[in-house]
């Protein structure tokens, strides 16, 4: 197990490398100029000359990769151009609520996707089977910022239920503001789970085991929950794993949308801005978080699965 | 101004004010308040272009009853604020709004929305004779929200900051001829120019030139600007950065009796529906950059009403007049021409817009459109001066605009179909707001809409036309790269005259301009925002600023 452990973290080392430059050069390559977009059309050019190196913007590029490398290695991401804060205290600030979206969008994600794929999975082909794939195939369609406004409208704007955006950071209000958004981060994830759930129990329970089990008269009830749900979660933490860049990627979505004070509301706003620092931070952590879950991913899944890591 | 005879007071801020037509029609709502929103429509589609005071339309929320204090007024905006130092800019409009409510300036734009000064922190002012000389006296109760008393010392202070290019990088271009200011008395200063400057009221009296107390900027540097103390009408109580900013009532503020709200809160909500649920949801009593798409249904809401406020904010198209193409008056002419903006302000703008008689903004000393005529739609005027140009059978270029922007979308269809009638074959290109004014900027286009929302700062054309036509501003004809000594040599004229003469020599600047048409503004637009039924005197100044010092809820 050691050896497998080792194994995987070493591999995911010239990922994080690869993303580091990947996230600094995507910011850096599209057009526009966090300096000329923070002066707008009154600043001549050498007002924006010297702004820019102010801030260190016209050292040549591979220089300012370094540094970022160098600073990042320490848990220094620099100073927002545009803020005039620490990138960390920025993040810091939007973290919580992302965190929050994120974990109640996986819990809705989870209660909606495992009853639905163990009823679609006994009940194969009938009726109830195919409504419920009928019911995935809409969601994975539903684009998430029509989904959230229509949410928004129905149970915010006709039935009164849920403010219809906003975030209180305070319980239980929290919990409140958080529900359409988590609903609908949640929906957007279930087609996928409740696919790859359906299959892997359709495969468990067509095994030769269970029909053994079957044999020997166990109730069905208990060879679906037992045998059936238990093998098929290791599948289950993995899709959930991979599928956090997916989620995070709705977050930026989402928070815009119910305009929540997130990480995603807060990359849209410095992409637009070409604040180079803070989307250069963002990307690569969020990119190192994504490639760590999946790190910590396999190894549970090795941890539940003997055959994994002994292969 | 005339040098030596201008001379504001207090007691008479009134007294040179032309009044505006909303000021006409309050007194027709006082009178019988069955006034429809509808009538209001078509009175401002008919009458926007050509009066000089920038005015709102009348909405049913204007009343002169006796206002009701108290009460918490969330305002649901587009732009979030995120700084409020009133020398930096993060984000426009949600900067500047937000900076509104805390400052003062010396004088001020009229709250009430005609492109007029009135006094701010100064109660009166005079200018020495050659215009280079203004002397201010602060009014006896201008406090700080601490309760400190502004002194000279603050305004020195303040304006030095403005005068500084370093300090003020962004506002730089409307310090222009400042030399520095001279302490009197504890109350009186003198602002030395090293020019006149007509524009020079107009320049003070906005964001950059916000009086700040010396001492607590300078002992806590940028930090007061987190929570900054100012003279304007409320304090910043609390601050989510990316959420909201909250506002108490300052009770130092020196008009008194005002502001009437207990408390103003800002939610930042970018996405158009979003913002509008807020309203229509009632979690927000107020919105702005009410998508004109959206405008139908919202007159029919009878629990909110519409605000349509005449600002300088236009559609501008940029030409490259770099490009041969564009560099060829005929076909710059006939451009103008080939569009039928008629079309697109009822099918674009729900019929809020105004057809343009003047390639800039509306703005003060503009002539009516009897004087100056807009170009009208006319295809074979088009055809012809296509023929007329090098390039007799037409060309292929592109147009540049902004993502995200529902509208724009249908503005360039509309654009691309009408122009290849005369030959003129354009890609769209649709990239983000960042990538568009970058490459405006660098004159990196044929045709561009350089920014979603285009509005001057001032509400005279001192700062566009400068941006334009001074062939050393380093904007290259304001990124047009077009440039015309003799025009140049007129608005050097107008940017140094008194009021009376430039009130003469603006329209000829006008005039010579719309012949000339370095690039295009396709319509004038109004800001538009919606209000609880609730709300009431929502007043927005000619810049479209919301101070709230009058607004109050029934």
């Amino acid at each position: 197990m050691a050896v497998y452990v080792g194994r995987r973290i070493v591999a995911a080392i010239p990922v994080v490398l690869g993303l580091s430059v990947l996230a600094f050069l995507i910011i850096h390559l599209v057009p526009g100029d966090p300096v000329q977009q923070m002066l707008g059309a009154h600043a001549t050019p050498k007002t924006v000359a010297e702004v820019s190196h102010r801030l260190g913007l016209d050292r040549p590029l591979l220089a300012q990769y370094l540094r970022f490398v160098s600073d990042a290695f320490r848990g220094d991401f620099g100073r927002s151009i545009t803020m005039n804060q620490p990138v960390t205290t920025l993040i810091g600030q939007r973290a919580v609520a992302t965190f929050w979206l994120l974990g109640y969008g996986v819990v809705v994600a989870l209660l909606v996707s495992v009853p639905l794929a163990l009823w679609s999975a006994v009940r194969r082909d009938r009726i109830e089977d195919q409504l419920i794939r009928l019911f995935t195939t809409a969601a994975f369609g539903m684009p998430t910022f029509w989904l959230g406004l229509v949410l928004a409208l129905l149970f915010g704007l006709r039935l009164r239920w849920l403010p219809v955006g906003g975030y209180t950071s305070a319980f239980p209000e929290l919990l409140r503001s958080l529900t359409l958004p988590a609903v609908t981060l949640g929906l957007s994830l279930t087609a996928i789970l409740i696919r790859t759930l359906r299959s892997s129990l359709l495969e468990t329970l067509s095994s030769e085991y269970v029909e053994a089990a079957r044999a020997r008269g166990l109730p069905e009830r208990r060879i679906v929950l037992r045998y059936g749900l238990r093998n098929s979660l290791g599948a289950m933490v993995t899709v959930v794993a991979v599928n956090l860049g997916f989620l995070i990627g709705g977050t930026v979505v989402i928070e815009t949308v119910f305009q929540i004070p997130g990480l995603g509301s807060l990359l849209v706003e410095s992409t637009l801005r070409r604040d180079y620092t803070l989307v250069t931070a963002l990307t690569f952590i969020s990119g190192t978080a994504v490639v760590f879950m999946s790190l910590a991913a396999d190894l549970v899944y090795a941890m539940l699965d003997p055959r994994v890591r002994l292969g | 101004m005339m040098p030596g005879s201008d001379r504001w007071d207090a007691s008479d801020p009134w007294a040179r004010r032309r009044y505006s037509r909303r000021e006409v029609l309050k007194g027709a709502a006082v009178a019988g308040t069955g006034l429809s929103l509808a009538a209001v429509l078509a009175a401002c589609g008919g009458q926007g272009t050509g009066t000089q005071t920038p005015s709102i339309s009348l909405s049913p929320g204007f009343t002169t009853a006796r206002p009701k204090k108290g009460g918490s007024l969330v305002y649901a905006r587009r732009a979030a604020t995120e700084t409020l130092d009133p020398l930096q800019n993060r984000t426009g409009n949600g900067d500047i709004f937000a900076a509104e409510l805390v400052y003062t300036a010396l004088v001020r734009p009229d709250p009430k929305g005609s492109s007029d000064l009135v006094p701010g922190l100064a109660d009166r002012w005079t200018v020495s004779p050659d215009g280079k000389a203004y002397t201010f006296h602060i009014r006896d109760n201008a406090r700080f929200s601490n309760g400190d008393r502004v002194t000279a010392e603050d305004v020195q202070f303040s304006l030095d900051r403005f005068g500084d290019p370093k300090l003020n990088a962004i506002y730089g271009v409307l310090a222009v001829g400042y030399e520095g200011t001279e302490i009197v008395d504890e109350s009186t200063v003198v602002v030395h120019l090293t020019q006149p400057v007509s524009a020079f009221l107009y320049n003070i009296s906005i964001l950059p030139a916000f009086i700040v107390p010396k001492r607590l900027v300078e002992q806590q540097g940028e930090k007061f600007f987190d929570r900054p103390v100012g003279t304007g009408p409320f304090v910043v109580t609390e601050w989510l950065s990316g959420s909201s900013i909250t506002f108490g009532r300052n009770p130092y503020y020196w008009e008194s009796g005002k502001p009437y709200l207990d408390e103003v809160r800002y939610e930042f909500i970018t996405d158009d529906n979003a913002r509008m649920l807020a309203l229509q949801s009632g979690r927000a009593q107020a919105v702005d950059g009410v998508p004109f798409s959206q405008i139908e249904s919202l007159k029919n809401d009878s629990s909110v009403y519409l605000q349509f406020t005449e600002v300088p904010y236009f559609q501008g198209l940029w030409l490259n007049n770099e490009k041969p193409e564009f560099a060829d008056l005929n076909v710059r002419k006939a451009l103008q021409y080939a569009i039928d903006k008629q079309t697109i302000n009822d099918t674009v703008y729900a019929g809020v817009g105004t057809i343009p008689n003047s390639v800039l903004p509306h703005l003060r000393y503009d002539a009516p459109p009897s004087e100056v005529p807009p170009y009208p739609f006319d295809l074979s005027k088009a055809k012809q001066l296509m023929a007329e140009s090098s390039f007799p059978n037409g060309f292929d270029t592109t147009l540049q605009y902004p993502a995200g922007f529902g509208y724009y979308r249908q503005l360039v269809l509309i654009l691309q179909a009408q122009w290849k009638e005369i030959g003129i074959n354009v890609r769209l290109i649709e990239q983000d707001q960042g990538t568009t004014s970058q490459r405006f900027y660098q004159l990196d286009y044929d045709m561009t809409f350089p920014y979603a929302q285009f509005t001057s700062d001032v509400v005279v054309p001192d700062e566009y036309i400068a941006f334009v036509a001074d062939p050393k501003s380093g904007t290259n004809g304001f990124f047009s790269g077009w440039h015309d000594p003799a025009i140049w040599s007129m608005v050097q004229e107008f940017l140094g005259a008194d009021e009376g003469t430039r009130k003469v020599l603006w329209p000829k600047i006008q005039k010579a301009m719309m012949e000339q048409t370095p690039f295009i503004n396709i319509m004038n637009l109004p800001f538009v925002q919606a209000y609880s039924s609730n709300v009431r005197n929502p007043y927005i100044n000619a810049l479209g600023a919301n101070r709230l010092e009058d607004t109050w809820l029934a």
